[in-house]
């Protein structure tokens, strides 16, 4: 294969704009996912063979189409600087016109060979939006196509166009901002030797102009000389617009895309009220709204924990034959039983990832390209400022009543250091689907269901309360919400199947190593015979304070790796799955509020690990181990009143 | 800032309320959030939705749907139209 026909592409916009189905239609299955370097943001790759070319499509997922433009232009600048990729395809949300196009003015002035790419332009056509192609395409002298990526349409028509101006190194028509902005810029521009940048020298001097932090920086090292006009003219623009030199031209581009929209978009007027504006009258009702959450969260968990207990007893038979297999095929010994502790620790792995958090992450991604997980941020968002974060944790909350090892990794949608870790802290106090199986299993089937789901209230007021506290305890202003509110929209399959694949594997690949580890090491301290004396040292713990059988020292220990391990363990331990032989009621709910809380499980820990580092991760879980035991040793008091 | 009369607060608009931005009176991180996603001076902005007890709300700007928390629409002063 030639050089020549090999091409790179790369996408460019907002979640919201169909970027995601865009990429899946493009490339197909050729796709593989790969972290980008120093990011906490993957890229997706894909490769395309259209007309004897190789096309490669690179793609940076938003996650959860909630990022703001800073967020996607910083990216993506980093990204095609880095890349130099052939063509960036500006994907436009059509109906959406004039919000989209200021991230378009922003890509025109990195002077990358650009395509437009007007997506979902059949909603805007049935939404009386009408827009004169031809028109953009010489306001900007760059080639617009009109797509409908969800259904395939126009994507030979924009990767032509690709192909066809591949060599041609037409020039892109530079927008001008006003008169005094402009002389500055070319003051700047003069100076400004683009050679030492990798970026192109105007756009350098407007970015210095906006007191970019990275760029400014930049600058201080390759060109330390010219930061002082760079002061001198950001003052002298303040002096003139009466504002902050970076507001004055966010201020003018806004307006330039304003000004560009009306000449090329008409509204047909007497549109009917639309499907989504129905939508919307029930599902962010101020009353309705909350029933309607609750039922669809209800209806989701319903759903996932039905298909989840039915297929994960499939498992169970699977995994009793795997081992006779192991023990008659490899024989009894220590190492062959060491070695039945990881491939247990993999069933163990595969036994939540598939039945229970496939199926939830399937349901969460219809909701979220459906658009139905902005309305949750929004319903719930005033609750949420309570505890100092915002709207957009709940979704981490939500996540992390499936399994918090996903639900921590989605605190990246938040926009501080201090919200991302302090939302990531509660969502290790939320009860995941691991320990719903304790809380149903032990106490809504011996002491009554009305019991679960007290505790589960209880765990959402103890949520609540260390939220609010940690919140005042960690410095830093709360952030507010501010975000936009996508319509509704049919849930591409595709799309789903293909963000649900991605989350997965991220998931395994984080936990699978410290799971397989930490399995064999509890079972050899387990194969030496320490078990005993360990379980003897925690009775002050677990028999003194707590109340509870000795022998729960050893299965809070196992619960670590998996918290459903503490009621599976102890019913081959009772050899009996009828807890209430060996537990008090008071016992069983003491035992219950200890597992809720007491430490996330390692995977969990794992990710905090990842993303905040080992002192952090270390610290939440010593605080919360700390925590649970106090917390269950005054509920067990406090219930001698009751039963 | 001072409101000089007929100005008020985005968060004191009702619902169906249209009116155009006069100023942000926020610290410089909000006003910069709040120009990336267009909303600046001169911006004509619709209150589509509000919640109980005073939570967030849904506005219109140029086309797209916001959600936007109470504290932020506090800073934004807001010429009403009739």
């Amino acid at each position: 294969m030639t050089e020549h026909n090999h091409i790179t592409i790369v996408l460019a916009g907002q979640g919201n704009a169909g970027k995601s189905s865009l990429f899946n239609n493009l490339t197909g299955l050729h796709q593989h996912i790969g972290n980008w370097a120093g990011k906490t943001i993957e890229k997706r790759e894909g490769t395309l063979f259209y007309k004897g070319y190789t096309i490669d499509v690179l793609d940076l997922p938003g996650i959860y189409s909630l990022t703001t433009y800073s967020v996607e232009e910083v990216i993506s600048r980093e990204f095609i600087t880095h890349h130099h990729p052939d063509c960036v395809i500006n994907v436009v949300d059509s109906t959406n016109l004039e919000r989209s196009l200021i991230f378009t003015l922003q890509l025109l002035e990195l002077e990358c060979p650009l395509v437009l790419a007007l997506n979902m332009s059949d909603l805007a056509k049935k939404r009386g939006i009408q827009i004169d192609y031809e028109k953009l395409q010489s306001l900007f002298n760059i080639p617009v196509v009109p797509t409908v990526a969800s259904r395939g349409y126009g994507l030979t028509n924009l990767i032509d166009e690709i192909l066809i101006n591949k060599d041609k190194r037409v020039s892109q028509k530079v927008h001008k901002y006003g008169k005094e902005i402009e002389n500055c810029i070319e003051q700047l521009t003069a100076l400004i030797r683009g050679n030492e940048f990798s970026y192109p020298a105007r756009w350098v001097a407007i970015k210095l102009l906006e007191k970019d932090k990275d760029i400014t920086r930049l600058a201080g090292e390759k060109q330390p000389e010219i930061m002082e006009k760079v002061k001198e003219l950001c003052d002298h623009l303040e002096d003139i617009h009466g504002h902050d030199s970076s507001l004055v031209i966010a201020d003018e581009r806004s307006h330039l895309a304003y000004q560009i929209t009306r000449e090329i978009e008409t509204i047909l007027a007497g549109r009917k009220t639309s499907l989504n504006e129905r939508l919307d009258a029930i599902t962010m009702d101020k009353v309705i709204g909350y029933f309607v959450m609750v039922l669809i969260i209800g209806t989701m968990f319903y759903t996932v924990f039905s298909f989840g207990n039915w297929f994960s007893g499939l498992f169970d038979t699977w995994s009793v034959k795997l081992h006779e297999w192991w023990n008659t095929a490899v024989g009894v010994s220590t190492w062959s039983s060491l070695g039945w502790a990881a491939i247990e620790s993999v069933v163990a792995l595969v036994q939540i990832a598939f039945p229970y958090i496939l199926p939830f992450y399937i349901i969460l991604y219809i909701l979220e390209d459906w658009g139905y997980i902005a309305r949750i941020s929004f319903l719930m968002d005033h609750l949420m400022h309570k505890m100092g974060i915002h709207g957009k944790a709940c979704i981490s909350f939500i996540i992390g009543l499936g399994c918090n090892v996903p639900g921590c990794l989605s605190c990246r949608i938040m926009e501080s250091k201090r919200e991302r870790f302090l939302t990531a802290v509660l969502v290790t106090l939320v009860p995941c689907s691991a320990v719903s199986v304790i809380v149903f299993g032990l106490v809504g089937k011996y002491v009554g269901l009305l019991w679960a789901l007290g505790l589960y209230v209880f765990a959402m007021i103890l949520i609540f309360i260390v939220g609010k506290i940690a919140s005042k305890l960690m410095l830093g202003e709360p952030v507010e919400l501010i975000m936009p509110m996508p319509d509704y929209k049919a849930p591409q399959m595709k799309t789903v199947f293909s963000q649900t694949w991605d989350s997965l594997k991220e998931f395994v690949y984080i936990a699978a190593p410290i799971v397989i580890l930490s399995g064999v090491f509890i079972h050899a301290i387990d194969l030496a015979g320490w078990m005993p004396a360990i379980s003897n040292v925690l009775s002050p713990i677990t028999v003194n304070w707590l109340g509870l059988p000795a022998v729960t020292g050893i299965l809070l220990i196992f619960g670590v790796l998996r918290k459903e391990l503490i009621l599976v363990m102890l019913a081959a331990y009772l050899g009996t799955t009828n807890f209430s032989d060996a537990l008090s009621a008071q016992q069983m709910i003491t035992l219950a509020v200890v597992s809720m809380f007491y430490v996330p499980c390692v995977a969990t820990i794992s990710v905090l690990w990842n993303e905040y580092g080992w002192k952090k991760a270390m610290m939440v879980s010593i605080l919360e181990i700390f925590f649970a035991i106090l917390l269950a040793g005054i509920v067990k008091r406090l219930l001698v009143f009751v039963f | 800032m001072i409101t000089e009369k007929g100005n008020r607060l985005l968060s004191e608009m009702r619902i169906g309320d249209t009116g155009f931005v006069v100023a942000v009176a926020g610290g410089k991180r909000a006003t910069k959030r709040l120009a990336d996603l267009g909303l600046i001076p001169g911006t004509l902005v619709r209150v589509v939705r509000k919640t109980l007890f005073s939570g967030p709300m849904q506005i219109e700007v140029c086309g797209s749907k916001f959600a936007i928390g109470k504290g932020l629409a506090q800073k934004i002063i807001m010429d009403i139209n009739d």
